[in-house]
């Protein structure tokens, strides 16, 4: 068995080397293809990622009239901690709102200490169990507390939540619309190229048909061959997309701001490069199979 | 034993290439099929060999009707026989050796065995020295005997040549049919297309005569 394992691998590579620079060229627009899958395969992780933050450090914020008194501001936080989703409710008084001000904008900490008074309102910070954070329950809950007297405004980042795991769709989307036209190009390139290599090879199968050559052993090679290719390709995309990740943010530099955060790409997981590479064998395999099926007739 | 019977052949109407052909060629036997070019000697090797259905008849081959099997077993016939052709058929960027040893590869035997098996029927044609040495750079009358080396290398009970003479001066000719008789004393039955007929007069055991696709005589001599 492994000897003749040996066999077809020795003659498979024999064939790709007799006909290295097409093959080399099949390899080149594989590489293309899933290397497009995997860019956006990894924008996708980011934004999927950057979903999930959000939504673990998911918080709701109330913020409360100026001078009410503390049986009605007891009464607001009770009424806070009510929901089961609420893991946690914290009081952050009109000192603190500034503190955190200056910390977080150090630059305009001089305009704040200016003011004749404080200009930040009392807070209540709920924490949101994960699992809820984009309920209906959760939803409801701050939409009744918006109406309450008492309360002047609320900051829900929920929106944000949404809207990160819609583009994550959506980057997933484009490179599965995307990868999926290329991938379809590679697989008919490689569909041809494997064709091209059969009628080269015309009087070898000529000559195996005649000393009694089974299907399999003529065709073996030929599915060896297209799995060799996918394999290789999906395999340089993995590389270059490595390649890419690692100098991607290098090359923009800060000049996306904000945006930068959005755009940075996560290396894919050992299960999504698993899928790559499965993915690259089987379009190999399939473009070959189609091939020497429609044009080996043994 | 190959055993024919009412063998009709019709590529394109309204000719036949084969005429109501019956014929049983024995066990061991040395026969030659001649007749003129378009005769219907190649059509009447490559029907024995499966590579062109009859359009009527049967072909029995050791007693199966080798008519009856399917397309993907074809192989289990095919390795019963040894085929040489007149343009030899060899892949010109392998080596002799790789060329001699395909037959043994496909039925899946061992490296040792096919390097010992390859070597002893290359010694046989005369041929080991040049093992190594690409079909190309050999002359016609040895790429023929690689051929020859290919289609006995692993003992087939059949060995079915079309025109294997036909690209080679008279004296190569004759070398050739020296090692097809051979080939034929070691117990192979072996059937030559051709129309040469100095080598049919000098070895001619059993000879059919074809002509227009019908067997128009036999002749068989002690």
């Amino acid at each position: 068995m492994i000897e003749k394992l040996k066999f077809f691998l020795s003659v498979t590579g024999n064939n790709l080397w007799q006909f290295r620079t097409r093959n080399l060229f099949s390899v080149t627009i594989i590489c293309l293809s899933f290397l497009t899958v995997g860019i956006f395969m990894s924008l996708a992780n980011n934004l999927r990622a950057t979903a999930r933050e959000l939504a673990t450090n998911m918080s709701i914020a109330f913020y409360l009239e100026p001078g009410l008194t503390e049986n009605a501001i007891d009464q607001i936080r009770h009424e806070s901690s009510l929901p089961a989703f609420v893991e946690s409710v914290k009081r952050v008084s009109a000192e603190e709102a500034m503190e955190r001000f200056q910390a977080s904008f150090p630059d305009l900490a001089d305009v704040a200490a200016g003011l004749r008074g404080n200009p930040f309102p009392e807070s209540f910070e709920l924490r949101v169990n994960a699992k809820a954070s984009a309920s209906k329950e959760v939803v409801a809950f701050v939409e009744g507390m918006k109406k309450r007297p008492g309360v002047t405004d609320v900051m829900f980042n929920q929106d944000w939540v949404e809207k990160m795991q819609g583009f994550s769709r959506l980057a997933g989307a484009i490179g599965a619309f995307l990868g999926g036209i290329l991938i379809l190009t590679s697989f008919f390139i490689i569909s041809n190229v494997v064709k091209l290599n059969v009628f080269a090879r015309k009087n070898e199968i000529e000559i195996l048909r005649f000393v009694g050559g089974t299907n399999l052993f003529i065709r073996l090679p030929f599915w060896l061959e297209g799995i060799t290719l996918g394999l290789l390709g999906s395999l340089l995309s993995l590389v270059l997309l490595f390649v890419v990740i690692q100098v991607f943010p290098v090359y923009l530099g800060a000049s996306l701001g904000a945006l930068q955060e959005l755009l940075r790409f996560r290396y894919p997981g050992l299960g999504q490069a698993l899928i790559l590479l499965g993915g690259g064998a089987a379009t190999g395999f399939i473009g070959s199979a189609t091939s020497v099926s429609k044009f080996l007739k043994v | 034993m190959i055993e024919l019977f009412h063998i009709w052949k019709q590529y394109q109407k309204p000719y036949w290439a084969l005429s109501d052909v019956t014929l049983r060629i024995e066990d061991g036997g040395f026969y030659f099929i001649t007749g003129p070019s378009g005769s219907g000697k190649s059509t009447l090797l490559r029907t024995i060999f499966r590579e062109v259905l009859p359009t009527e008849g049967q072909i029995l081959v050791n007693g199966v009707n080798i008519l009856k099997i399917p397309g993907s077993r074809i192989y289990t016939l095919r390795r019963t026989m040894g085929i040489v052709f007149q343009d030899f058929r060899l892949m010109f960027h392998k080596s002799v050796f790789d060329n001699v040893a395909v037959p043994l590869q496909v039925v899946g035997v061992g490296r040792k065995e096919i390097r010992r098996r390859v070597f002893a029927t290359l010694q046989k044609v005369n041929l080991h020295q040049k093992m190594w040495e690409l079909p190309g750079r050999l002359s016609y009358g040895e790429q023929q005997r690689v051929a020859i080396a290919r289609a006995v290398v692993n003992n087939p009970e059949i060995i079915l040549a079309d025109e294997p003479t036909g690209n080679l001066d008279p004296e190569l000719a004759f070398e050739i049919v020296t090692l097809f008789k051979e080939i034929n004393k070691q117990g192979a039955t072996v059937i030559i297309g051709s129309h040469d007929r100095e080598l049919i007069r000098h070895f001619g055991d059993n000879i059919l005569f074809l002509q227009k696709g019908k067997i128009v005589g036999k002749e068989a001599h002690a």
